[in-house]
């Protein structure tokens, strides 16, 4: 546990040109730590730069300055192609090829990494039984429902056995009951797979369910780090009943605090 | 292999059904139009001139085919040797240029002046470069289809969700597996737009060259019949072009029906 899997050194990033009125600076000198197997969530309100931060995490973007360390190698700016084998990015609108069945979603991440073998077919079952959807191998993306749509997605960020879960606001399109199922599901993966997870929330209630630390964005650009909170309840707490809990409570009355008082 | 049977067994049912009356629904209208228009040129005595009975175009045609087989042999070469070239042409112009987003911002004017500019046109200058070999008419057709195939698949190839790069991105995928494994796939149903559209535009073109010059196909044989007053072989003879071009989108759009399976 005590193992640091990302050092994130004063990461900062900016669209547009230097040295131009378009140049617009999102993200300004983030540094953080992420251990290994730890699930650490980053909260912030709409617009204010938390998809473009992880986006960078996930070697989609590369960053304009600082540098990142993940297995105590440096990659500067950018997470080279190779290393994001060790990766799995889930999106916020499931992002699947509506042209490949659930199975060929979830097969095309083993096509992109090279990745042949029983195995590997096997372990497309495996994952597809963790998250429920055994039965839907052959259906199409436009004949699951949202919910379904989300956990394929899951599914296929997990299949090529990666190092890191990277989850973008992955219950922001769903309704409010699937949204609250799919949560309670996320944290059974991640007690499962024992996987570091890194997502990226807008809900405090998720935040507080999930993570063990919680990473506050300010609200303006360029966001920054406001906050660092620790979320010390037990795993054994970390059910459909963590709503009574003390501590919970405590924590959730603090954030609300901490994100009316930026507001 | 599993893959396809499960989807086909899922999909029988509805489509068994409809797709009796998708068959049966067109062939009652046309059997209507045909009825209709024997008893409207017979009972009003229209000219032949302008609209023979149907069933004259038909039997007149029958008892002339084996005049016209050989010029039906010629255009049906012409349209599907022009046809062939154009579409892996076509798609092959498209993904070169859209390798370059600067390229496809000089391309596509040009593309688009191609496909509205009638090639009819260029036949006899064509005809002064190269001589009237008949079978350069297979020119004709590919340079009036291919813009049209290519216009149609650089637009899939071009508009493409920034999602899906970003997946291929995450996933760390190479520039040649991103094109193929996402791009061309995300494409298909466009690709196929155009390769219909090809059909369509192979059979005018390959008709056009035949009316320029020529006394060879079918459209040389509807000059020739209408000079001859056979008014009824000139509309045998727009029949069976139609025909070649019906058949051909029918075959394309069997094809696409069997790839594109899903939904956008």
């Amino acid at each position: 546990m005590e193992n640091k899997i990302f050092r994130i050194n004063r990461i900062s990033k900016s669209f547009g040109s230097e040295n131009s009125d378009s140049k617009v600076e999102v993200i300004k000198e983030i540094s953080m730590e992420i251990l290994e197997k730890e699930f650490v969530v980053i909260l912030g309100n709409s617009g204010c730069g938390k998809s473009t931060f992880l986006k960078i995490l996930g070697g989609i973007l590369p960053a304009s300055s600082g540098n990142i360390e993940f297995n105590g190698k440096d990659y500067g700016q950018e997470i080279p192609r190779d290393v994001l084998k060790k990766f799995g990015f889930v999106f916020q609108n499931n992002n699947l090829l509506q042209w490949r069945t659930t199975e060929g979603n979830l097969r095309f991440m083993l096509e992109m990494m090279h990745l042949k073998g029983e195995q590997w077919t096997a372990r497309i079952d495996e994952m597809l039984d963790i998250v429920g959807l055994k039965a839907y191998k052959k259906e199409y993306p436009h004949e699951l429902s949202g919910g379904m749509r989300q956990r394929v997605g899951i599914a296929r960020a997990l299949v090529h056995n990666p190092d890191v879960l990277i989850l973008d606001q992955p219950l922001g399109a769903l309704d409010a009951i699937t949204r609250k199922m799919l949560s309670y599901e996320i944290l059974n993966i991640w007690k499962k797979t024992q996987k570091t997870v890194v997502m990226v929330t807008n809900n405090v209630d998720e935040a507080l369910l999930l993570a063990n630390r919680i990473f506050v964005l300010s609200p303006v650009l360029p966001t920054t780090i406001s906050h660092e909170i620790q979320v010390n309840i037990p795993i054994t707490a970390r059910d459909e009943n963590i709503y009574e809990n003390q501590r919970f409570n405590e924590l959730r009355e603090m954030i609300n605090d901490i994100v009316r008082s930026t507001i | 292999m599993n893959t396809t049977t499960a989807v086909q067994k899922k999909r029988k049912p509805e489509s068994i059904g409809s797709g009796y009356l998708n068959i049966l629904a067109p062939l009652i209208v046309l059997v209507i139009l045909i009825a209709a228009l024997e008893f409207f040129t017979r009972a009003f005595g229209i000219s032949r001139f302008v609209l023979p009975p149907p069933t004259d175009i038909i039997a007149q045609t029958i008892s002339n085919f084996p005049e016209i087989w050989p010029h039906f042999l010629f255009t049906l070469k012409i349209v599907a040797i022009g046809f062939m070239i154009s579409v892996p042409l076509g798609m092959l112009i498209a993904a070169l240029f859209s390798q370059y987003e600067i390229l496809v911002k000089a391309i596509s004017p040009v593309i688009i002046w191609l496909v509205i500019t009638p090639m009819i046109t260029l036949i006899p200058l064509i005809m002064l470069w190269l001589g009237t070999d008949p079978n350069l008419r297979v020119i004709v057709v590919i340079i009036q289809a291919t813009p049209i195939i290519t216009l149609n698949t650089l637009n899939g190839f071009t508009n493409i969700e920034g999602e899906k790069l970003e997946l291929a991105k995450s996933v760390g995928a190479s520039k040649r597996q991103t094109f193929i494994k996402i791009i061309f796939m995300n494409a298909m149903p466009q690709v196929f737009t155009g390769i219909k559209l090809g059909c369509i535009f192979s059979t005018i073109g390959a008709i056009s060259a035949d009316f320029v010059a020529g006394t060879v196909g079918l459209g040389s044989r509807i000059v020739q019949y209408t000079k001859y007053n056979s008014i009824e072989l000139s509309y045998g003879c727009i029949i069976i072009i139609a025909l070649i071009g019906i058949c051909l989108f029918s075959i394309v759009e069997l094809i696409e029906k069997r790839i594109v399976l899903w939904k956008n």
